[in-house]
């Protein structure tokens, strides 16, 4: 959660902080362990085999995305040629400009920004704070409990959208925000990442804090949270991304055109009989870029592990 | 079917004063663990469980929607059972998740450890391997397919240089769609599950890998007997989440082959949107969910029973 | 590190809910009924790709100021799901849109729309192409509005520069010469003779409408001919091949409109679509429309058709207003409405079919013109509760045939043996 929030100030504080980051620790890391002199040229001849690995599998990766951005510069009819055209006879810039016009794209990214923000805070809190209580607090009851949360998990929404549709049309949530972010946001997907998380933090800490005072909730928020910052880190950013690129559920559950999200708005160049491949590239190109920017941020956490596991108390 | 052994954190047995079970204590706990979960279980509860619930009480009757649900006990079932297009169907499924389950996971974790390192740029790199799963569907079936074209694709172009003469037809056959969605498949999820491995790779204390050195352990030695036994709670989570999407896999099918060619890839949970939002058979497509979760429950209670023993 | 945790959140959500103000800013508030004015709802598909939806609800506002219709958009792509998710949870959406007879039936056989026989029998039993469709014993759920039916598209710039006029009076057999002929490859890009897409349609319908053939019958034999002519072409490489075509998501528009193919057989729809494209300077292609060539040269003209129908939901808030709508749609002034965008309409008369020819871009030769009047307009498939079922198996063993796994005979067989087995029983 912190994460999240530090993820979204972070921009506009400083713009300095991948410096902070990323490419100044590796020396103070090899400050602090002094005694490996000897492997320093074995571990850079790693070094260059893992950038070759790494580097070949990167351009394998990539090929869709590639392809989806040489699209994205086409006419909607020379997407789909055979062969597979890579490189654009002719480069089509427009698209990037019209399709603000074409379709009212900044108010779907807005949409989507706020279902996913919404979201993605809302199963973090809750995911973590019954993770806690899964985790490290025994009382009967629990492991069944807990059970039920995975058996949901188990079954595909395809089953049940149509009574949980029924519930919410009862309730007059359908065409709304508030049905999307009601089903989305308590899942119970966080609740067992955050709780097997929770696993390998030992339970010696918590008691530590118990014997020094804290309450439960205390050492919730001041011993595991801080603790737990990876998995936070990567909760959020899975959970942002899954809500961003859903389809289904905002597919069904809203109706109004001025509630759509992306991946509806992409999805109406989509007609009856066919498909504008090319618009659809190009939002789908642009609505990557903030996924990116969260992960480019985010990701400074999961190196932090390292670092904080020397925290005591 | 649940143990405390499960559920104990790994580390030294509990001896505090916590655990010792006077009632007062236990039912303080009980409040507290409750305040905890609430929330969460609130909103759980209320859009998700009862929902499932209902759709499997719809298993045993015959509701189309209009008209009010009628019992029809075990009808549906019946029909299942004796239905062709079932049992293909859960083959298909079964097939894809033991080819999906374990490559996807020993991927994430190759590429999480290859990853874990303090290198110049390789915030790129975790980017560029998560790449995958945030491409937009359509485009990573159309590059795919175009990549496993049987005459002019990359990949039997490939296979022919290397000397196999009969390379497979891929999408377009039916022995061998399902092998193409599953290499699909693997090379988009593996992104998602490496962040997973990451945060627990990022778990592991730094000390345990150089008290290991200390003692001469080899690079394998610590890889045996400190990282895999400190992952052991990402893994299971990982091989539960992994095997349930794969029990639950539709859209990379929908969009790679929608089912096809005949019937080769289609899934369960595809038989579930057919059956009942395509065709309004909602009770029958109920009743297929209900097995779908039966397979799934048992396949993961029996992780369960192993990380178990594991643990032990 | 409490107080920066629990600030943190703060932070996020106020961040969340700050966006609430801008977000719905997509598109126009909703819109709220005038004063007075009856506010009609109707379900629609892809509302600013399909402009006929718009031309009908313009021209019936305009002609009842009293009505506000407010179209309730969804996306193309998916569209019975949704409105089935709808009509189970009891969606009060006035008309729904029937995207085809499929769909229809079963939403008509559920009990789910209202029954609307004064309704047709206004605008004319006789006048509707494609309404037989929708009779279910001797009731109707529907009123088709549009009805589209297979034609011939050809390359006029490709047909003459192999020396061939234009394709007249074809059979199949023809068709096949001709298409082998019009195929070359020319500075290593290939130009297929035709282009059949991967819909079952292509070779099923049109197999079942030119030998009266049923496919919810579970005999399908009359499929052999068609299938025979469809794998020769494939073999001889005057088509692009099946595999390539579905794994590809080829679309049928850029391989007629780039000229990779100098025939296609298609449905009316894409007549307004090239003209668009013509229309936006994307493509330049000189085109003319056929009739579909026929079984024997007897100079009969069998096509197949799919009408497209407005519906009253049983749920619906307003239906009187509904029916009058549909009315008015079905009828004259509305097949007129869409008549000059380019959509055919289900209301066949001489004015309407003058005002057709009216359209700017639309070939004026005469064999296009005799395309426009088939004789006979068969059903793309038979409406009962057995058609969602049977279209799926069908589906599939096409899939096989045409990629090769199958031979004719045993697709056939299979395809019967599966129907009685998993759909008639």
């Amino acid at each position: 959660m912190t994460n999240m929030a530090e993820d979204l100030k972070a921009p506009d504080l400083t713009g300095g902080v991948p410096l902070r980051g990323g490419a100044i620790s590796p020396e103070d890391r090899r400050h602090t362990t002094h005694r490996r002199s000897t492997r320093e040229r074995k571990k850079r001849t790693t070094n260059v085999i893992i950038y070759g690995a790494l580097v070949v599998l990167v351009v394998a990766l990539m090929m869709p995305f590639i392809w989806m951005v040489s699209s994205s510069l086409k006419e909607n009819n020379q997407v789909l040629t055979v062969p597979i055209q890579w490189i654009p006879s002719e480069f089509v810039w427009s698209n990037y400009t019209d399709i603000w016009t074409r379709i009212p794209m900044m108010g779907y990214l807005q949409n989507s920004l706020y279902l996913a923000v919404i979201i993605t805070c809302l199963q973090v809190l809750t995911g973590s704070l019954a993770a806690y209580g899964f985790s490290k607090v025994r009382f009967p009851g629990r492991d069944v409990l807990f059970l039920c949360y995975i058996g949901t998990i188990a079954v595909p929404w395809q089953a049940y959208m149509v009574p949980q549709y029924i519930m919410m049309q009862q309730l007059g949530l359908t065409n709304s925000f508030n049905a999307l972010i009601l089903l989305q946001a308590f899942g119970a997907f966080g609740v067992f990442l955050m709780r097997q998380y929770y696993m390998t933090i030992p339970d010696e800490l918590c008691e530590a804090a118990r014997i020094d005072g804290l309450s439960e909730y205390g050492i919730w928020a001041r011993v595991i949270l801080p603790l737990s910052k990876p998995a936070l880190a990567s909760l959020a950013l899975l959970t942002f991304v899954n809500t961003w690129n859903d389809y289904m559920g905002p597919f069904i559950y809203l109706t109004s055109n001025r509630l759509w999200t992306v991946q509806l708005g992409l999805r109406s160049f989509v007609g009856q009989f066919d498909a504008e491949y090319a618009m659809i590239m190009t939002g789908s190109v642009i609505s990557v870029i903030p996924i990116l920017f969260i992960f480019l941020l985010g990701q400074r956490y999961f190196i932090q592990g390292i670092a904080t596991s020397g925290m005591k108390g | 079917m649940t143990t405390e052994t499960i559920t104990q954190a790994p580390g030294p047995a509990r001896t505090t004063p916590h655990s010792r079970g006077n009632r007062k204590q236990a039912r303080r706990n009980t409040l507290i663990g409750w305040t905890f979960i609430l929330p969460n279980f609130l909103g759980f509860l209320a859009f998700t469980l009862i929902p499932v619930l209902a759709a499997f009480a719809l298993s045993f009757m015959e509701w189309t929607s209009f008209a009010a649900p009628k019992w029809v006990g075990l009808a549906n079932f019946q029909r299942m059972f004796a239905s062709d297009s079932f049992w293909v169907a859960l083959r298909n499924t079964v097939v894809y998740a033991l080819g999906h389950v374990p490559l996807t996971m020993a991927l994430a974790l190759v590429l999480a450890m290859l990853l874990n390192r303090k290198l110049k740029g390789i915030g790129f790199f975790r980017v560029a391997i998560f790449f995958p799963y945030i491409t937009s569907l359509v485009a990573v079936a159309v590059v795919w397919n175009m990549l496993f074209s049987p005459d002019s694709g990359p990949i039997n172009q490939f296979l022919h240089a290397v000397g196999i003469a009969e390379a497979p037809g891929w999408t377009s056959s039916s022995d061998w769609a399902l092998p193409a969605v599953i290499i699909t498949s693997v090379w988009r999820d593996m992104g998602y599950y490496m962040v997973l491995y990451l945060a627990g790779l990022q778990a592991i204390p730094a000390e345990l890998y150089e008290a290991a050195e200390v003692d001469g352990a080899s690079a394998w030695q610590r890889f045996w007997n400190v990282t895999i036994p400190s992952l052991r709670p990402t893994t299971f989570f990982v091989v539960v989440m992994l095997t349930v999407s794969s029990f639950k896999v539709f859209d990379l099918i929908v969009v790679m082959t929608n089912g096809g060619p005949g019937r080769s890839t289609t899934v369960l949970s595809q038989l579930i949107y057919q059956e009942g939002i395509g065709e309004g058979k909602f009770g029958y497509s109920s009743a297929i969910s209900l097995v779908l979760f039966l397979i799934v429950l048992t396949v993961t209670v029996l992780q369960f029973k192993i990380q178990q023993r594991r643990e032990r | 590190m409490k107080r920066t945790t629990l600030a943190g959140i703060a932070l996020a959500v106020t961040a969340g809910l700050g966006l609430t103000g801008c977000a719905g800013a997509a598109g126009p508030a909703e819109p709220q009924a005038a004063e007075g004015k009856t506010r009609l709802t109707v379900s629609v598909w892809n509302y600013e790709g399909t402009p006929e939806f718009k031309a009908l609800f313009d021209g019936y506002e305009a002609a009842h100021p009293d009505v506000d219709i407010e179209p309730v958009d969804i996306l193309a792509d998916d569209y019975p799901q949704k409105v089935t998710t709808m009509l189970a949870g009891g969606d009060t959406t006035d008309v729904l849109t029937m995207k085809n007879v499929i769909d229809y039936s079963r939403y008509a056989s559920n009990g789910q729309l209202q029954e609307i026989n004064s309704v047709v029998d206004t605008v004319g039993k006789d006048n509707l192409a494609g309404l037989d469709a929708f009779n279910l014993d001797g009731k109707y759920f529907a009123a088709p509005y549009r009805q589209d039916f297979w034609l011939l598209y050809y390359n006029k710039d490709l047909l003459k520069a192999a020396g061939v006029d234009e394709p007249k009076d074809l059979t199949w057999e023809k068709y096949s010469e001709l298409a082998k002929k019009l195929t070359s490859t020319a500075d290593g890009k290939k130009v297929y003779g035709t282009y059949h897409h991967i819909w079952r349609s292509v070779v099923q319908a049109i197999a079942a409408a030119q030998n009266d053939g049923d496919q919810v019958s579970g005999d399908y034999g009359f499929f052999q001919d068609q299938y025979t002519t469809a794998l020769d072409l494939q073999k001889a490489g005057a088509t692009l091949d099946f595999g390539t075509a579905k794994s590809q998501k080829t679309s049928y528009r850029t391989m007629f409109e780039s000229g990779q193919a100098a025939m296609m057989p298609m449905g009316t729809w894409y007549i307004a679509g090239i003209l668009q494209a013509k229309k936006d300077g994307k493509t330049n292609v000189n085109w003319g429309l056929a009739p579909l060539p026929q079984k024997d040269a007897n100079g009969k003209v069998t096509t197949f058709g799919s009408p497209t129908a407005f519906a009253v939901n049983k749920n619906a808030a307003h239906s009187d207003e509904a029916k009058k709508f549909i009315e008015w749609a079905a009828g004259e002034e509305g097949a007129k409405a869409i008549s000059k965008i380019g959509v055919v309409p289900a209301l066949k008369n001489d004015a309407v079919t003058a005002e057709y020819f009216k359209l700017d871009g639309l070939p004026t030769d005469e064999l296009s013109k005799k395309a426009f009047t088939p004789d006979e307009t068969a059903l793309e498939m038979p409406v009962s509760d057995k058609s969602a079922a049977t279209d799926k198996i069908l589906n599939q063993e096409h899939d096989l045939i045409m990629v090769g796994e199958r031979s004719v005979a045993d697709g056939i067989a299979e395809m019967g043996k599966r129907v009685k087995d998993e759909v008639l029983k």
